[in-house]
């Protein structure tokens, strides 16, 4: 795939180079927002960084979370959302920062940390042959102070299946289990990676209303997610990552308002374009100089252009495909969204691969 | 300390609802026993074993001692101490032993020479035909010394024996063997499965302590291999006569150092092994060949030459040895000190080894 960009940084006119880091004003307001949040933060994460061999992971990374926040860990496979969570619940020694959570240091007062977290991991699978009331009543011996299991089973909506075996829950089932487990100590903090990932839309649904339950009860909870129209639902603020780096951290409407191009132009155009080199680049320059269009981006044969002015655009790109005789397909527009802060950020889609 | 106890009931829990654990734990081992023992336990061998043993040193004695080892069915070897011979024959490791007592040549100048014959009563078949062989012998040197007047003679003296059994030899060998195929299989397959499905760093993430884990695996699982070793105990007493002549303590003691050798070993194995479809193959290609060679179901005098020093440094066979002399011949802890003392060496290095190869994730 590739994707092409125009060279002016819409959201503060700064000029920037292609390829590189992005110094432009969304990042300063990143750092300004992560200050204000500083006071009653819960979690304090420091230039945080994991290598795997040679390989960074995690590149320094910095953010702090306020109690009864939704965070959000927002990005692509490998972005490194898992690592930085991992590290933050003392399952990873990071190379170098260092992450407190509760005024408790991960390095050197884990067990305190352990008591005020819970966690349900990404990938983790539980002993299959016990019964969640079983199962439950082993972890909640795991802590000093353990809540009643049978309220919370309740609240996660599994009372049904208080004696089937874990082995026989549904996905979602198994989701929620896994959550009520990261409760069962009635954490000050609540870990959730990828939480939904695999569901399906109603299981998600189900799963999105017990994240809103636990902010209610005053939960400050991190969430890891590719999908970003659960990040937009859920989170107070999204932290933005790629590639072991934070691109932005904001709250959904204002990582969306910096985009300053509200609307997408959507269109197909036909695979016949695609093979005529010279034609292709020329008509993409011509989109990225239409008026309103902050920006193109082209994936395969589907152009999206990323405009102020939805009207003018979609004349614009009707009179110019029809002078040069090119065959647009599918053209509708849309409101810009996460994915676009993304893609507007680096070049690439959230779930490419 | 509640922990501990949810840990282990829920390990208990997973063995009973795990049908390869009770399947290898106790129903294979049984149905093992079982068969062996109605097809081999009952009859007994019928291959004669016995020893000669020269207290005259003579021209003649040796001459006599010849003439009985090169009689190739009584099985006769040369042996020299008379104690250790009775003592074999009394456990059933030998049905015969053939004395030439001192001033065998001169009692065969004058006509008087006797050969003494120590038989174990309770194989009465067996004995009854070693005698006869030796009595054979015996009479045609007599005879060639002579000429037909009979100047040598057989003294058979029947002996006490335990009445041993190839059925007891069994069943303490089997529990043995369950000691060690539980543990190895299991620990390594199940640590190495848990570990990589996360279910180890998913407990590592809350405040439960290492130690606490580990102490409630141990419990669950001397309760699991004491509870197969009494099952085997007593279908062994019921089925087949077998008993426990010495101490219940020494048993249950011998349960538990095997249990966290074999745990140990199985901790190694999990730990090496790079995913958890091989640590099962592993731990099967460690436990296999140690049943035939680690004295479970075959004496370990039965092995060739060249294996014995090996099979004499294996923890199963100092397990089996142990479990066997104190359920059999009702060996008190002094006399297996050197077997005692193999299982605790074996459990260090064990032990030293599986703490520093194990990791949680
Ligand atoms: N145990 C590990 N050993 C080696 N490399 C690892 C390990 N765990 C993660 N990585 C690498 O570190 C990078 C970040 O991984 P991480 O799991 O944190 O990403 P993620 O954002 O959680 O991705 P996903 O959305 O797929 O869960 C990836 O490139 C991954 O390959
Ligand atoms: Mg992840």
């Amino acid at each position: 795939m590739h994707s092409t960009w125009s060279r002016r940084c819409n959201a503060c006119g700064y000029e920037q180079q292609y390829e590189g880091a992005w110094r432009c004003a969304m990042q300063q307001r990143t750092q300004e927002v992560g200050a204000e949040a500083h006071r009653d933060a819960v979690i304090d994460v420091h230039e945080l960084v994991k290598r795997y061999g040679d390989v960074p992971a995690v590149r320094g990374v910095s953010f702090h979370v306020s109690r009864g926040e939704i965070f959000g860990l927002l990005g692509p496979n490998g972005a490194g959302k898992t690592t930085t969570m991992e590290m933050i619940e003392g399952l990873r020694i990071p190379d170098g920062g260092r992450a407190i959570v509760a005024g408790h240091d991960t390095k050197t007062a884990l067990h305190r940390v352990k008591a005020v977290i819970g966690v349900q991991l990404q990938s983790t699978s539980l002993f299959d042959l016990l019964t969640v009331r079983e199962i439950t009543e082993l972890y909640a011996s795991f802590y000093a102070n353990p809540v009643p299991i049978l309220p919370l089973l309740e609240s996660m909506i599994l009372t049904d299946k208080l004696d089937s075996r874990v082995k026989s829950l549904s996905g979602g089932q198994k989701q929620r289990l896994a959550i009520a487990l990261a409760l069962v100590n009635d954490p000050l903090v609540v870990f959730l990676d990828e939480p939904t990932t695999g569901l399906d839309p109603q299981a998600r649904r189900t799963l999105w209303d017990i994240v809103l339950r636990l902010k209610e009860r005053g939960k400050t909870i991190i969430l890891s997610t590719h999908y970003m129209d659960e990040a937009h639902v859920l989170c107070d603020r999204i932290c933005l990552m790629d590639k072991g780096t934070i691109i932005a951290l904001d709250t959904p409407d204002q990582l969306i308002a910096r985009l300053e191009a509200d609307r997408a132009v959507v269109f197909r155009v036909s695979e016949q374009l695609r093979g005529e080199e010279d034609k292709f680049v020329a008509f993409r320059e011509a989109c990225a100089q239409m008026e309103g269009v902050q920006t193109v981006s082209v994936h395969g044969d589907v152009f999206s252009l990323y405009t102020s002015n939805v009207q003018r655009s979609l004349i614009d790109v009707i009179q110019c495909t029809e002078r040069c005789g090119i065959v647009v397909d599918q053209l509708s527009t849309r409101s810009a969204t996460l994915e676009d802060v993304f893609i507007r950020m680096t070049g690439r889609s959230l779930r490419e691969q | 300390m509640r922990a501990y106890w949810k840990l282990t009931q829920a390990q208990l829990i997973l063995f009973a609802r795990n049908r390869t654990v009770i399947f290898f734990s106790l129903v294979f081992p049984i149905l093992l026993m079982m068969a062996l023992g109605t097809f081999l336990g009952g009859g007994g061998d019928v291959r004669l074993k016995g020893v000669v043993i020269d207290q005259d040193g003579t021209v003649d004695s040796r001459e006599a001692v010849a003439k009985l080892t090169a009689l190739r069915s009584a099985g006769l070897t040369v042996a020299s101490d008379e104690t250790q011979a009775r003592d074999a024959l009394k456990r059933g490791d030998l049905q015969l032993v053939v004395m030439i007592p001192k001033s065998f040549e001169e009692q065969l100048r004058i006509g008087k020479a006797k050969v003494h014959v120590l038989y174990d009563e309770k194989s009465q078949t067996v004995s009854q035909i070693g005698v006869q062989l030796i009595e054979g012998v015996v009479d045609a040197l007599s005879k060639e010394r002579t000429g037909y007047a009979p100047v040598v003679g057989v003294e058979a003296s029947p002996v006490q024996s335990l009445g041993l059994k190839y059925i007891d030899f069994l069943v303490p060998g089997i529990v043995a063997m369950m000691i060690m195929s539980s543990n190895l299989n299991g620990v390594a397959g199940q640590i190495a499965s848990w570990r990589e499905r996360g279910v180890l760093r998913r407990m590592q993430s809350t405040t439960l302590r290492a130690r606490t884990f580990i102490a409630a695996q141990i419990t669950a699982r001397l309760i699991l291999n004491g509870s197969q070793a009494l099952i085997v105990l007593l279908l062994g007493a019921f089925a087949f006569g077998t008993r426990v002549s010495g101490s219940w303590a020494l048993v249950v003691m011998y349960v538990i150092l095997g249990t966290l050798v074999f745990m140990s070993i199985g901790f190694i194995i999990a730990g090496l092994a790079k995913t958890p479809e091989s640590a099962g193959p592993i731990a099967g290609f460690v436990s296999f060949p140690l049943l035939f060679l680690g004295n479970v179901f075959f004496p370990i005098s039965s092995m060739p030459e060249l294996l014995q020093p090996v099979v004499k440094a294996l923890p199963i066979t100092h397990l089996a040895h142990a479990m066997r002399e104190v359920m059999n011949v009702g060996a008190t802890l002094g006399d297996l000190w050197l077997d005692t003392v193999w299982l605790i060496g074996w459990l260090i290095v064990a032990f030293v080894i599986a703490s520093m190869t194990f990791k949680w994730e």
